[in-house]
């Protein structure tokens, strides 16, 4: 017999549509914490660099994943958290200002709240439609401030990073999952919930950028004082470097695959050109022969282009937050630096590139999950959305019991 | 004059007209040269050859401005003129740049006209660069799949490949000298080859069937040796000539038509030998045409030039049965790997992907012009 849904500790599903794999994590929540209770991933159909090429195909696949964890946790899912990335989502900084009514400017929860409703009244593009939006820090008289209840001040200014999807795109996702009878609770940026995963809050905190490349696109989002400054997305990833692998030496795309993880490299060195690599190794009928310093000359002119993608897009951002001041990347910005994940991040040297192209600090982001097959850069991105899932959405508060709990309860406000 | 020119050298546009005047010099003599511009400014310059302007009603002689649609009706407005042109011409070379008004709306409408009198016609096409965006690259690519339907032969001349020819300090100059000497090959053996003189002559009929049909990629190759073992050097070096080894180029033919050209000191096992090497390579098992030449300015030094073509013509579609599932209006005419798909690899066919006007699904060392390490 089934349970009812209710009696039980609430599901937390999320999934993760790549351009390469589909995954799918369900977690139950017990205390605060996420605890697995099943997985399944699955090769995307119908995405081609991150855009939705064929609905069918994909639907099936997700369908499949959907399937597959609900018989791994012996549930019906009722609803999924579904991660967005890619050129389709795009952000920009929205503000909402007002002056403090009170006379002696002491800040109440009612400003606070009108300026939040004054940020969010600003119309998206037209076309497009508001998915998310994510806290920046507040301002109060030109001071950036944690919480401005109480405090005095003139001018309030709460800032959000607002997240947009173009509309037939959104109508497309959310089809997709009520299609399943399931409804959808929220879109999770991919980006976001990769630095959930890997950076910590003293990270955070004092300024890092994140890069996800994975197969179809490099998503990059940049944290600033423990809030997100910005964030962006490049329509280069993992697969433009093995199309690059396949066009240069003229193999099948799964050669090229191959060849990519085993010898390719984000910098090349003039002694790669001394390697002879060979395709399968036993060289016999078919086996070939190449270079090696091919295959790293292409795959660090195609990875250290797209990492100056990403710098120009960072910079061109924040020019439009900071118009009168320019900003460079530098260990000021970002003491702590770069962290890479998605598939791309476990190409050889891939660190040792951001250093040359970007000139800070990066290491690779490999997620703490109970599941030691997801302890890899490629799964930060769906591990991180169960984290961002937990905290954006607090669990419903258990009726509390005993004498203090009541207490408590009454001087709630 | 006393027979018809065999050979008609077009010079199309601004880029065709520019490479036929740096070509000209060192053509042979019975190769005819035709400039055709839109701009009357260039017509009028002077230059080898015949000039013909069109489009003088369209375009009031000032070009196209890089409208496709106008160079594709400037052509059509001088039907006659053109037609006047090509009338005797056994085979017609064609060459333009890609990406323009001119050249992209005009080369279809003169290959066409040329093929309709009578001539065997083999395109260069150049491409842009990818530098130069999103609007020539798509103008040239369409141009590319109109030019293929209506030329016998079709051969792209990437710019980015050019640069990739020459080292970094060389002069702009020095890149666009590969080419000129690729076409100039090719020309030099194709008029060698048709003229009766040559020790293994070829009619141009038996060269139109090499090139099988209108829509089939061509292969091109040429290359240079010199010294001692000349002739098999300049086969390995058409070998790997880059613009048979363009990221999606044919790479085996079933008909080839394989041109030695040397000086009086190579034997006929020199030439047997390169022309095994290029068969090696290239195949060309169905048929080989063969023209060797001596020419004594050659003094050491083989050219040797491939051409060929790897499939017959595609059928037209079987009419769909009553019932049968409509075709899609999308697909693409024809199915070959197109110059697009030839670049841009697994996203052929997909839409183009651009960031600071570069179309980033090419691959990073083609649209910067990295020579890639041999082997």
């Amino acid at each position: 017999m089934k349970p009812q849904n209710q009696t039980l500790p609430s599901l937390i599903a999320v999934i993760d549509v790549g351009t390469h794999k589909t995954v799918g994590l369900v977690g139950q929540l017990i205390d605060g914490k996420a605890r697995m209770l099943s997985y399944s991933e699955r090769r995307t159909d119908g995405v081609v660099k991150g855009t939705v090429t064929d609905l069918e195909k994909l639907q099936r696949c997700v369908h499949e994943v959907v399937n597959d964890v609900e018989r791994g946790a012996g549930r019906a899912l009722a609803e999924v958290y579904l991660s967005m990335s890619g050129p389709a989502a795009e952000g920009e900084r929205v503000k909402g200002i007002i002056s403090v009514p009170a006379a002696d400017g002491r800040v109440t929860r009612q400003d606070l709240a009108d300026a939040v409703a004054s940020a969010k009244r600003l119309e998206p593009p037209a076309g497009r439609a508001t998915i998310l939006y994510m806290r920046q820090p507040t301002i109060l008289d030109n001071r950036p401030v944690g919480n401005p209840v109480g405090m005095t001040g003139r001018r309030l200014e709460v800032l959000f990073w607002r997240v947009t999807m173009d509309e037939p795109n959104l109508r497309l996702r959310v089809g997709m999952v009520n299609g399943m009878s399931m409804m959808l609770r929220d879109f999770i940026l991919a980006s976001h919930a990769a630095a959930c995963a890997v950076a910590t809050e003293a990270e955070k905190q004092g300024g890092v950028l994140l890069i996800d490349m994975g197969a179809g696109t490099t998503d990059w989002i940049l944290y600033y004082k423990e809030h997100i400054l910005c964030a962006g997305s490049i329509p280069v990833g993992g697969e433009h470097l093995t199309n690059d692998l396949s066009v240069a030496l003229r193999v099948s795309r799964e050669t090229a695959e191959d060849l990519k993880q085993r010898f390719a490299s984000a910098v090349h060195r003039d002694n790669d050109l001394n390697q002879t690599i060979w395709k399968d190794g036993d060289r016999g009928l078919g086996d070939q022969q190449f270079n090696r310093g091919t295959i790293t000359k292409v795959s660090s002119l195609r990875y250290q282009e797209t990492l100056d993608f990403v710098r120009k897009d960072v910079l061109r951002q924040l020019d439009q937050i900071f118009p009168d001041h320019p900003t460079k990347l530098d260990q000021h910005l970002l003491p702590s630096g770069v962290i890479l994940t998605g598939g791309s991040a476990n190409l050889q040297d891939a660190a040792e590139a951001v250093q040359l192209v970007l000139g800070l600090p990066a290491r690779v982001g490999v997620p703490a999950f109970e599941v030691e097959s997801f302890r890899k850069p490629e799964y930060a991105g769906v591990v991180g959305m169960m984290t961002a899932a937990i905290t954006d959405a607090p669990p419903p508060r258990r009726r509390p019991t005993g004498f203090l709990a009541t207490l408590r309860d009454l001087f709630r406000f | 004059m006393d027979r018809a020119p065999s050979i008609l050298l077009v010079g199309l546009g601004g880029a065709g007209c520019a490479m036929v005047a740096r070509l000209a010099p060192g053509l042979p003599a019975d190769v005819q040269v035709l400039r055709v511009d839109t701009d009357a400014r260039l017509v009028a310059e002077g230059g080898p050859g015949a000039g013909l302007q069109v489009g003088r009603a369209q375009t009031r002689g000032m070009g196209t401005g890089g409208e496709p649609a106008l160079g594709s009706v400037a052509a059509e407005s001088e039907e006659a003129a053109l037609r006047r042109a090509f009338t005797g011409a056994a085979l017609v070379v064609l060459v333009t740049g890609l990406g323009g008004g001119t050249g992209s709306g005009a080369a279809p409408v003169v290959a066409r006209l040329a093929a309709e009198a009578g001539a065997t016609v083999l395109a260069f096409a150049t491409m842009p660069f990818s530098h130069e965006g999103e609007r020539r690259m798509r103008q040239a690519n369409e141009g590319a799949v109109a030019l293929g339907q209506k030329a016998h032969g079709l051969v792209f001349v990437h710019n980015d490949l050019l640069l990739q020819q020459v080292s970094t300090e060389a002069p702009l100059s020095e890149s666009f000298a590969a080419a000129d000497a690729w076409v100039g090959g090719a020309l030099r053996a194709l008029a060698a080859a048709f003229e009766p003189g040559a020790l293994v002559p070829v009619e141009p009929a038996a060269l139109r069937g090499i090139l099988a049909s209108p829509g089939s990629p061509t292969l091109f190759a040429y290359g240079v040796g010199s010294g001692p073992g000349a002739a098999l050097q300049a086969a390995r070096a058409a070998g790997s000539c880059p613009l048979a080894h363009a990221p999606g180029a044919v790479t085996k033919v079933a008909a080839l038509f394989v041109s030695v050209a040397g000086g009086p000191t190579m034997t006929s096992a020199d030439a047997f030998e390169a022309v095994g090497a290029v068969r090696l390579r290239f195949g060309g098992e169905t048929t080989t045409l063969l023209c060797a030449r001596i020419d004594p300015s050659f003094g050491d030094r083989v050219e040797v030039s491939v051409l060929g073509a790897s499939l017959p013509a595609p059928k037209p579609a079987p009419k769909p049965k009553k019932g049968a599932k409509a075709v899609d209006a999308g697909q693409p005419l024809f199915g070959f790997a197109t110059e697009e798909t030839m670049r841009r690899g697994q996203f052929g066919g997909t839409p183009m992907t651009f960031i600071e006007g570069q179309d980033v699904d090419v691959p990073t060392y083609i649209r910067k012009a990295v020579r890639l390490p041999a082997g």
